[in-house]
């Protein structure tokens, strides 16, 4: 809600002749950063990854630093031991069917001789998503998951991936060719009017089915897109991930959310520390960010038309100006070389004259090249 | 009240002569600059009746360098001759002798005016001023067997006949001293005998009486209460209080003492006046919210007479809500609360109303560059006065012109409140006393969304005096504070949001004096609050915003106290008292149910309980108690300690740490219980250099229970069920207080040192969150360091500069300090909660004041007050936050007066 928003504040501190300037805290580094530690194990067979990495310096660029060379391994209450394999940039395969009726710890000894240990997991089987759908309202389209939770797995974690097809404002079938000085038109692999865009979302969806009757989940709001958002622009597709995790771990997603949702204004709500279940081994009091579970996740992936949506007309105001030229630019005439050899002015229309094409109206690239955006590979998972 | 029994007492004992002996006075004005005294006297016998006699070799070397307003010549003459060998006496016939080394007797024998004193039951001393100081009043009868005798009496102004407070009456032989009281009376054991009595009103000039002690007796005195300055306010807890007076931890300040404070934009600032005083600090420049001795800025109550203002600021905190002409004085009690206030943990910051003249209709304004202010005040008819005023600012233009350097427009912000004060006098017995207040902001940073609010409050109150030991007050009234947001940036999502709080209050107070030791106090205090906590409600007819609103809440404050101040001897003074308080939380309520023992999370909900209109939903109660016990050293100094237990009901949500006009209030509720916290506190107090040097220490300690913490993310606003966002925690707080106030000579001023610290910790037993792995973490505002330097420097009566200095340690915040990616985002790590400090706070101010000419017959008198706020420019960080830039989160910090800020205002009464 808009009055939420209380950065009205700072404006009014910039009025009285308020000055703004560089704050450099002097923030005793936590030596190489804090090791953080991310993962959901799947404990039937299928790949799945562990990222290990350091909390990077708050004003620097790079905010992942992978922790190379770790020795990590699952270990089961009967001493059974599954080790995880390296893989590249701090991820660690697990593929490994182990006994889901058992409890683990995770065990991660770092190059530096740091041995960092898990509180026992015990997996849990994550329900499946009985229904995925979208429901089309005034506001807007929601997408929606129901599911129902049992004994074991009672609280749930929700993440998703967006990914929709992207079109530029003015699309053109043309190219014009540096080499041969031609405008010809453009290759399936040279086409720029149909890009897809992927988003991983930064929500995390928590809820207990414990609160409902019979622990089902109904209707539970994934995401909400907005009247006339660029999403729905033509065809969007969603991949919903659903996790089943302890109890325990409610809290250290919830804050890791709460954490998200601000950057620490004056008036923003007051952060506080995340830690999770892993433990430095001798120094119990060191903070470990991260909370390793064990189980089984199921995705489901659903598809929206925006013809399903209508009316649904999406625009960019940046590209309001966008449009053909009115004045065409002849073939061989100065203008031809010198607009289109750039590259930033791009052959959008022909112009006929009976059969032939002398004269193309023009575009400019940011208006027409959807790459500028988004990828223009479809990807492996989409269907048409 | 005091004042009116007063005037009673006055008429009873005094003959009518004094008033037009007063009245006939001639009063002298003018300005004189160095000149030669023959001048001086031959410039007041150009205007006045005077004539003097003097040797014009003897007076060659005497030269007057004097401002006068209406002065007595006595006055004047006392001031010029002040540390010479010069004698001056008065004759009948307004001739003045004046003669060196021998005074020329020129009054009458002790017996001639036998008709004037009534000896044994009441003299008068309030008569012409140059015959009452030379005469020498016969006071009792004697009788061979007393040694020492009581002399009581009380003491007005002569200027208006008011009672004054706190004025102290010695003799210089012994030392022997008292303060008159409450109501202008004091007592003082003498040696049977020849006395030259000297009476002091704090802040103004020495009078003195002569008397012939032989018996008890009475001698009332008019004083003059000021001579040479505009200064308008009576200063009613001064330094000899200071060692006297049982409670510690209480402090006044007047307003002319915070007119030569330098302002911000030139508005004198009632609130933050009392920034000087140590124990006080603030977490951010322009928020009125102020902390007390480590208490949140909620659990101060400002109450303006009876009514209780529930956000004491205008625009954003640039300006505290009461007009400081509206305002006799402002009186602090960090400590030592007596029982007769109650309802907030930490202070009582009680804002005395004044009550216009009587004499006649006069007023007094200002016009600066951000606001004005007009006031009118005198009679209505004879036994009413009032005072009317009104504040308004234009400041629009400011904005427009900063906007030029600026990236937004539409930026508008304006505020006005009016405040009238009429008292009406029945009888002497009676008076009855009203007092209003409006005010209204309204500010707006785009064009689409504007913020307002509004406080009223409006009491009535009722005096009566029973006889000389009871007295009581009767009175009602009623505070509002109402907050509005109103959002337009688009049809479709126009809203209105609102929040507002109601209050109704009935108190009575009884006031008995049971002999010379004791005074006591009692009374009922009811106090009905209705509280909607928020509204939603769509805006337009297109809006489809959906209209929520949260539960209306409503409780009944019951108190109840007695208090009873007990002069043993001379060297012990205690206080005590007690307050119980009860509240009762009514219904109608909706309320989640959750299982017993657990804590109270969203997931924990079973269930949901709904309460009748009128039920009875949750009751608690319990004593405070306060004590508080002077013991005398001596006459110069005193050792105070004292012991305070306070309730707070209502608790403001405020998930930042300074008050923000979107902060709401919540009623205690059966999830949340009210703020209980005790103080012990001992203080040594010393008036030096004949008390012009004032030194105190405080040490205290306070606990508090049930304070309010927020769960990382906490939403405040329309929330429904705050006591899942909330976390219990207990609080507590330490510290040492040093001040230091020179208030007499040219140079005056005063220096406050504080060491404290304020610290929370989440409650053992929440189990929803520990902050801080349920370890101490400091408070919002736990700033150790602060010291104060006020310095004023009179270069003539006309002309004085002032200088100020602060300094405190950087406030606690929480910051961002490194980022991680998980769950496919980036994510920041943020440090324990307030673990690190903006950078320290640090600002010196400059201003002058410069006083118009003081000819009694022009139009007004005015003066100039100009300076610089902050000379340093230095940028003082207010906030920190950090955005996103190029992929890389950048931290800024924010000041408001990053630079000198220069201003200049226009006083002027007529």
């Amino acid at each position: 809600m808009r009055f939420k928003d209380l950065q009205f504040l700072l404006v009014l501190i910039f009025l009285f002749t308020g000055c703004r300037e560089p704050f450099e805290p002097e923030i005793e580094n936590v030596q190489g950063g804090v090791l953080v530690v991310e993962g959901y194990l799947e404990s039937n067979g299928l790949e799945s990854v562990l990222s290990i990495s350091r909390t990077a310096p708050i004003s620097g660029v790079e905010s992942f630093i992978p922790e190379l060379g770790a020795l990590v391994s699952l270990i089961s209450d009967s001493g059974q031991l599954f080790k995880l394999t390296e893989l590249k940039d701090g991820e660690y395969l697990f593929q490994q069917d182990i006994p889901e009726n058992q409890s683990y710890r995770l065990e991660i000894l770092l190059r530096n001789g740091e041995k960092y240990y898990s509180d026992p997991i015990t997996p849990i089987i994550t329900p499946e998503i009985l229904d995925a759908g979208y429901i089309r309202d005034e506001e807007g389209v929601e997408v929606y998951v129901n599911t129902q939770g049992n004994e074991v797995a009672d609280d749930f974690l929700w993440t998703y991936e967006e990914t929709w097809i992207f079109r530029p404002v003015i699309r053109t079938p043309y190219i014009y060719r540096n080499d041969t000085k031609e405008v010809e038109l453009r290759k399936e692999e040279e086409q720029i009017d149909l890009c897809y865009k992927s988003e991983t979302n930064p929500d995390l969806l928590l809820e207990t089915s414990s609160r409902f009757e019979d622990q089902v989940v109904f209707r539970q709001t994934i995401t909400e897109i907005p009247q006339d958002d660029e999403r729905l622009m033509e065809r969007y597709s969603i991949l919903i991930s659903q996790k089943s995790i302890p109890q325990e771990a409610v809290e250290f997603w919830e804050t890791l959310k709460r954490n998200t949702d601000d950057i620490g204004s004056i008036f923003s709500p007051l952060p506080s520390v995340i830690s999770g279940n892993l433990h430095l081994e001798g120094d119990e009091d060191q903070p470990v960010v991260g909370y390793i579970s064990l189980g089984v996740i199921k995705q489901t992936r659903i598809y929206i038309n925006q013809k399903d949506v209508l009316p649904w007309a999406f625009n960019d105001p940046e590209f309001d100006d966008c449009s053909i030229s009115i004045e065409p630019i002849y073939i061989g005439s100065p203008q031809y070389f010198s607009d289109f050899g750039t590259g930033a002015v791009l052959p959008a229309r022909e112009l006929m004259e009976g059969t032939t094409i002398v004269a193309y109206y023009s575009s400019t690239r940011r208006c027409s090249d959807c790459t500028l955006y988004a990828n223009r590979g479809k990807p492996d998972f989409w269907e048409d | 009240m005091k004042i009116h029994l007063l005037t009673f007492l006055f008429f009873i004992s005094f003959s009518a002569v004094s008033f037009s002996q007063n009245q006939d006075q001639p009063k002298i004005n003018g300005f004189f600059p160095g000149i030669s005294l023959e001048r001086f006297f031959e410039q007041v016998e150009e205007n006045t009746p005077y004539r003097f006699y003097y040797k014009k070799q003897e007076i060659s070397s005497v030269t007057v360098n004097l401002q006068a307003s209406d002065s007595k010549l006595s006055d004047l003459l006392d001031a010029v001759f002040q540390g010479t060998d010069f004698h001056y006496s008065v004759g009948a016939d307004n001739s003045v002798f004046i003669s060196k080394g021998k005074k020329l007797q020129v009054s009458l024998s002790d017996d001639f005016f036998s008709n004037v004193e009534n000896a044994g039951s009441g003299s008068s001393g309030q008569v012409d001023d140059a015959f009452v100081r030379n005469n020498r009043f016969i006071i009792g009868q004697s009788s061979p067997d007393k040694k020492t005798a009581i002399l009581s009496g009380t003491i007005s102004s002569l200027e208006n006949q008011e009672i004054i407070t706190g004025a102290i009456v010695f003799e210089k032989i012994d030392f022997t001293r008292t303060i008159s009281d409450r109501e202008g009376k004091f007592s003082i054991e003498l040696p049977v005998g020849r006395h030259t009595i000297y009476i002091q009103n704090l802040g103004g000039y020495i009078e003195q009486r002569l008397i012939d002690l032989r018996g008890d007796g009475v001698l009332d005195m008019a004083i003059g209460e000021s001579i040479y300055s505009l200064s308008e306010v009576v200063v009613n807890s001064g330094s000899i209080n200071q060692i006297s007076r049982p409670e510690m931890g209480v402090q006044t300040l007047t307003v002319s003492e915070m007119k030569k404070l330098p302002a911000i934009l030139g508005e004198v600032d009632v609130l933050k006046g009392i920034l000087v005083l140590p124990g006080v600090n603030t977490v951010g420049e322009a928020s009125v919210g102020f902390n007390v001795r480590g208490g949140a800025s909620d659990q101060n109550l400002v109450l303006f007479e009876n009514s209780t203002l529930f956000n004491p600021s205008h625009l954003f905190g640039f300006f505290s809500a009461i007009n400081a002409d509206m305002i006799e004085s402002v009186e602090l009690m960090k400590a030592g609360i007596p029982a007769n206030y109650g309802g907030r943990l930490s202070s009582v910051l009680q804002m005395k109303p004044k009550f216009g003249r009587t004499d006649k209709i006069g007023g007094s304004g200002g016009i600066g560059l951000l606001t004005s202010r007009l006031s009118l005040e005198g009679p209505i008819g004879e036994k009413t006065t009032f005072i009317a005023g009104g504040r308004t600012t234009y400041s629009d233009w400011v904005l427009d012109y900063l906007e030029d350097n600026a990236d937004f427009n539409a930026s508008r912000a304006s505020f006005y409140d009016l405040n009238l004060n009429v008292r009406h006098m029945f009888s002497e017995k009676d008076i009855l006393e009203f007092t209003g207040y409006y005010s209204q902001d309204q500010f707006q940073f785009d064009p689409d969304t504007v913020y307002s609010y509004q406080n009223q409050n409006y009491a009535l109150k009722w005096t009566h005096y029973f006889n000389d030991q009871l007295e009581a007050s009767f009175s009602a009234g009623k505070d509002k504070y109402d907050f509005q947001i109103k959002g337009e940036d688009n049809p479709l999502n126009s809203y209105e949001f609102g929040f507002g709080l109601d209050q109704n209050f009935v108190k009575a107070e009884f006031r008995q004096e049971k002999g010379f030791q004791h005074v006591i106090r009692y009374g009922v205090h009811l106090n009905h609050i209705t509280l909607n906590p928020g509204l939603i409600t769509p805006y337009g007819a297109e809006s489809i915003v959906i209209r929520d609103e949260v539960e209306q809440e409503s409780a009944l404050e019951t108190s109840i106290f007695i208090s009873d101040e007990f002069e043993i001897n001379d060297k012990w003074f205690v206080s005590g008292g007690i307050r119980y308080n009860l509240y009762n939380y009514f219904g109608p309520q909706t309320t989640f149910v959750y299982p017993e023992g657990q804590p109270t999370t969203n997931e924990n909900v079973i269930g949901e309980k709904t309460s009748r209109e009128g039920e009875i939903i949750k009751t608690y109660y319990g004593p405070e108690f306060r004590f508080s016990g002077r013991y005398s050293l001596n006459n110069q100094s005193s050792i105070k300690a004292g012991v305070n237990s306070m309730r707070q009901n209502m608790h403001l949500l405020s998930n930042s740490s300074v008050i923000s006009p979107t902060d709401t209030w919540k009623l205690s509720d059966e999830f949340i219980a009210p703020q209980t916290g005790i103080q012990y506190s001992l203080g040594y107090f010393r008036n030096m250099a004949q008390n012009q040097l004032e030194f105190s220490t405080e040490v205290y300690y306070r606990s508090m229970r049930n304070l309010l913490d927020y769960r990382s993310g906490a939403t405040i606003i329309l929330n429904d069920d705050v006591e899942q966002d909330v976390l219990n925690t207990n609080g507590k707080a330490y510290g040492v207080e040093f001040f230091l106030k020179k208030s007499a000579g040219r140079l005056n001023g005063s220096v406050s040192y504080t060491y404290a610290r304020s610290l929370y910790q989440t409650n053992s037993s929440e189990q929803k969150e520990q902050i801080n792995g349920g370890t101490e973490y400091p408070s919002n505002f736990d700033q150790p360091h602060h010291a104060v330097l006020v310095m004023n420097y009179e270069v003539s009566k006309r002309f004085n500069a002032t200088f100020s200095g602060n300094y405190s340690t950087g406030r606690p915040i929480t910051l961002p300090v490194s980022k991680f990616v998980y769950a496919g985002s980036e994510r920041v790590y943020y440090s324990d909660r307030n673990e690190q400090r903006v950078p320290d706070y640090f600002r010196l101010d400059f201003s002058i004041n410069l006083e118009g000419n003081h000819k009694v017959n022009k139009l007004a008198h005015s003066s100039w007050s100009m300076g610089v706020y902050n000379v340093l420019g230095r940028s003082n960080p207010y906030s920190i936050y950090y955005t996103p830039e190029d992929g890389a989160l950048r931290g800024y910090q924010l000041s408001i007066f990053a630079e000198p800020i220069p201003f200049v205002t226009y006083n002027f009464r007529f």
